[in-house]
């Protein structure tokens, strides 16, 4: 068992890695070393590229330019598998757990101890006990644990397990801590600075500027995918950090004159759910309120919560002063309230079915008499929007999954536009669609929040945020944790708001009930 | 400063509609549907081929195809029960789910039309409703929307796979059927008339139109004609009601119509009470062919529907399908089970070729959605 252990140190050399996705260069001529013994952070903001620098490292994805190499000798993966062969392992938030099959069987899987073509059980729970014990873990892992009865964090100790039991040499970890609590925190950073003592080199990637300063040597700034900064921990502070992952000029991007009134139009009170705890804000007729956060802060789910899709368990919801229940998006729609959501294929439209019909879909009511469409009231009405926002179409009967990503996003817009709702929930409206659909629904946004619309505009993008908003509310761990206006609004408040973790451990509703 | 160059293609767009009414041969085309041509193309072969190629073969059979005796009560006939279940199924499958127990319904239909015709049996005693033909019709129909809401109920409130669920109430409403029959047997409706003409009767007996093939005309089955007012209905609903684009929407994309407006539960329990209440009617029409309300009357006749809606070119993922089309569909089987009777294949060979029909029917709805999400991922690069 000592020879599986050894460590065969080794610089890996990633040089001029490039990377593009349709509308989108994730990477551009990265180079970097990642040393044995050494802890080496990744950070940067949402769609920086440091996962795809993860995935291409680990074999997922291949690069479009570059090479890596470990000491001098070049590597190039097709799959994960070879580059596990070549001693890398990349653990991703969310790992691969065989569900019916305990906590041994998921960890050796592949390589089974056997005997006569026969699990050797007894050498397998003995071979899985010495080695937890000899990291600090058995009492974290109970062995005889299933697969699917696993926490997030007995999850990423079998996969890290598993990435020890073959001589690794570089290890990656994908936010480990998103989901674990302090003292599980703790027990992780040991391990992970054993592993660096024993000559492992370690890529840490995380949101978190409090941890990276605890527990890493150096720190790869990512921004726009390009590496902007490789610098020693101890030689930047926080705010430098910031800094240099956002450092962006502003001046390219939209900007909104704000307008709105003191006319209510949306106030929510201390709103309760699984995702949220105690969350309240108000927007006014003509704003445009931004709702910026990382990832999994809760703000997608808000809108969800309060158009009636997820459930809400306390708080109150008012809309232009009325207290307002709302069971379903049908019971939002009815009281004025409209929902652009943030996958636009799976949630926003039917794909297979007409622009037409995805546009009138959310009036068929005022549109029938007698439950019978008057046609061309229908045809008129859509053929306004269409042509008021230029959607690029054959015809009002092509398909709506026939169209570019942005045209079809102003379909989902139009749809909105077409119910003349009294606030308008967008939530990532510009994702994944061209720089000139991106200006143009910029300028929708300003002139439907002039001509009098509550918007409520969530997205990741800070400089569209910051461009388009009137006010920002920044959300953490489903909560409120500032509001910025004017002048207090910058990037580097944003992502203080947002990132900067002095929070305790997070107090999410009973993880139960979506872990099942 | 680049608003022309935007506004260009609207107004080719424009003229591009208005040039679509241009040929009056692309009108007819528009108004059968592009998908349905296929269909007709295939009913055209198949006539050919049992009428001409089978000669060349030496099968004279084929001859008698075209005659009024073959046509009316043999093609226009057979195809109406089988016909009525496969359009309320139509409304099913373009919602994305699907409904097996029709069969099971029809026989249900066909039972307590029966009984309340005849006044015996558990609804036929209840003395108010006893002898009238109107009566009897619609309690048939009631009762298979009354099944259509049990269907609708399990499926959207206690959240059963449709094909799961339906497969159950194909068996429980089978067993129902029986129960509801005086002791378990079939209730004898000859001595009724009126009721019976709803299956022996003929419309335009006595126009002068010529024999065909030396068959003299026979009028137009009141069947037919129920089955084809009932067509028509049903794509009014699908085409120019809220009730219908809703159906279209859930079944495109469920997530996406509920965050739209649409009631998922409303709309789903609507649409199995419309096919319950199809197949109740089919039932009744059942009663009235075979002369009694019979608890066996619709076994087996669900497979035999789901045939013609995917062969009508519904989706099976849903959110596409027409009426059209399974109108076409129901005469395109039709037309095969006659001409395998004409040209003299046995029973057996037929119930093979309709297994591999709908085999063949699922493969080729499954490569046209396979090809529309090609041209759609390649547009999105």
């Amino acid at each position: 068992m000592t020879e599986e252990k050894t460590i065969l140190p080794g610089t890996l050399e990633v040089r001029n890695i490039s990377k593009a996705f349709p509308n989108v260069q994730a990477l551009d001529d990265v180079s970097l070393d990642i040393r044995p013994g050494e802890i080496l952070a990744f950070v940067g903001e949402n769609g920086a590229g440091k996962s795809t620098l993860l995935k291409i490292i680990n074999g997922d994805y291949r690069p479009d330019a570059g090479t890596i190499s470990i000491d001098g000798e070049s590597l190039s993966f097709s799959n994960p598998k070879q580059a596990h062969e070549a001693g890398i392992r990349v653990i991703y938030q969310e790992p691969e757990i065989v569900p019916g099959v305990d906590v041994p069987e998921n960890i050796w899987v592949g390589e089974l101890p056997n005997r006569f073509g026969l699990i050797d059980r007894r050498q397998l729970n003995e071979k899985t006990k010495t080695r937890l014990k000899e990291y600090g873990f058995e009492d974290i892992l109970p062995i005889d644990l299933m697969g699917d009865q696993l926490s997030s964090a007995q999850r990423q100790l079998v996969e890290i397990m598993r990435a020890l039991k073959k001589g690794v040499r570089v290890l990656a970890l994908d936010e480990p801590t998103s989901s674990l609590t302090g003292e599980e925190v703790d027990r992780l950073f040991t391990l992970v600075r054993r592993l660096r003592d024993e000559g492992v080199a370690i890529i840490y990637v995380s949101h978190r500027i409090n941890e990276i300063k605890r527990l890493c040597d150096r720190i790869a700034i990512l921004r726009d995918g390009c590496l902007v900064a490789v610098k020693p921990a101890s030689e930047m502070t926080q705010t430098e950090i910031v800094t240099l992952m956002v450092g962006r000029n502003l001046s390219d991007v939209f900007q909104r004159q704000p307008a709105g009134t003191d006319q209510e139009a949306l106030r929510v009170e201390n709103l309760y759910s699984n995702w949220h705890d105690g969350v309240s804000f108000q927007i006014n007729a003509g704003e445009v309120v931004g709702f910026s956060g990382l990832v999994g802060a809760g703000r997608s789910e808000l809108a969800k919560v309060i158009f009636g899709e997820f459930p809400l368990d306390d708080g109150q919801i008012f809309l232009t002063g009325e207290k307002v229940t709302i069971h379903r998006p049908d019971d939002a729609i009815a009281k004025g309230i409209g929902f652009a959501p943030e996958d636009r294929k799976r949630e926003g439209l039917i794909l297979v079915r007409s622009v037409l019909e995805n546009t009138s879909i959310a009036i068929l009511r005022q549109l029938s008499r007698f439950h019978i469409v008057r046609k061309g009231m229908e045809r008129n009405i859509v053929d306004e929007f269409v042509e008021k926002l230029q959607i690029r179409t054959p015809s009002l009967d092509q398909e709506v999954g026939k169209l570019s990503g942005g045209n079809q996003q102003k379909v989902v817009l139009s749809r909105w536009l077409a119910a003349k709702p009294k606030v308008l929930i967008l939530d990532e409206p510009t994702r994944g669609i061209d720089v000139g659909a991106k200006a143009e629904i910029y300028r929708l946004v300003d002139e439907l929040a002039n001509a009098g619309l509550a918007i409520m505009f969530i997205s990741s993008e800070l400089p569209e945020i910051l461009g388009l908003s009137d006010r920002i509310y920044v959300m953490q761990n489903g909560r409120i944790t500032g509001e910025l206006s004017g002048a207090d609004a910058s990037e580097e408040a944003i992502l203080e708001l947002a990132m900067v973790d002095n929070l305790v451990a997070p107090q999410f509703g009973a993880p139960t009930n979506f872990e099942g | 400063m680049n608003k022309e160059m935007i506004e260009q293609p609207i107004t080719s767009k424009k003229s591009k509609v208005s040039k679509k009414n241009g040929s009056i041969i692309k009108r007819i085309i528009s108004a059968i549907g592009v998908d349905n041509l296929s269909l007709i193309i295939a009913l055209v072969v198949l006539v050919l081929f049992i009428t001409v190629v089978s000669g060349w073969f030496g099968f004279t059979s084929g001859d008698k195809f075209f005659t009024w005796q073959n046509l009316m009560n043999s093609v226009a006939q057979a195809i109406v029960i089988v016909g009525l279940l496969a359009i309320g199924e139509t409304v099913v499958i373009i919602a994305g789910g699907l409904d097996i127990s029709v069969g099971s319904v029809a026989s249900i239909g066909s039972v307590v039309s029966a009984s309340v015709l005849i006044g015996v049996g558990t609804f036929g005693s209840i003395t108010f409703l006893s002898n009238s033909v109107v009566i009897a019709v619609l309690a048939g129909m009631l009762a298979g929307v009354m099944a259509g809401i049990i269907n609708g109920l399990i499926i959207t409130t206690l959240r059963v796979n449709p094909i799961i669920a339906t497969l159950g109430t194909l068996a429980a409403f089978a067993g129902i059927a029986f129960l509801l029959a005086p002791d378990g047997k079939p209730v004898g409706v000859m001595t009724q008339p009126q009721f019976t003409w709803l299956a022996q009767g003929r419309f335009f007996k006595d126009m002068s139109i010529p024999p065909l093939n030396g068959s003299n005309w026979t009028g137009i089955p009141v069947l037919t004609v129920i089955l084809v007012i009932v067509a028509i209905i049903v794509h009014f609903i699908m085409s120019y009601t809220d009730f219908g684009r809703a159906i279209y929407a859930v079944g495109g994309n469920d997530t996406a119509a509920r965050l739209a407006g649409i009631n998922l539960t409303r709309v789903r329990i609507m649409m199995y009470m419309l096919s319950g209440g199809i197949a109740g009617l089919a039932g009744v029409l059942l009663t009235a062919r075979t002369t009694s309300g019979n608890p066996i009357n619709g076994t087996g006749l669900e497979l035999q529907a789901i045939t013609a809606v995917f062969l009508g070119g519904a989706a099976t993922d849903g959110g596409k399908g027409t009426v059209m089309g399974t109108f076409l569909a129901v005469i395109l089987v039709g037309v095969l089970n006659n001409g395998m009777n004409l040209l003299g294949f046995n029973t057996f060979v037929q119930r093979v070729a309709l297994g591999f029909l709908l085999v063949a029917a699922v493969a080729i709805s499954q490569w046209r959605q396979a090809r529309t999400e090609r041209t759609r991922t390649r547009i999105a690069n």
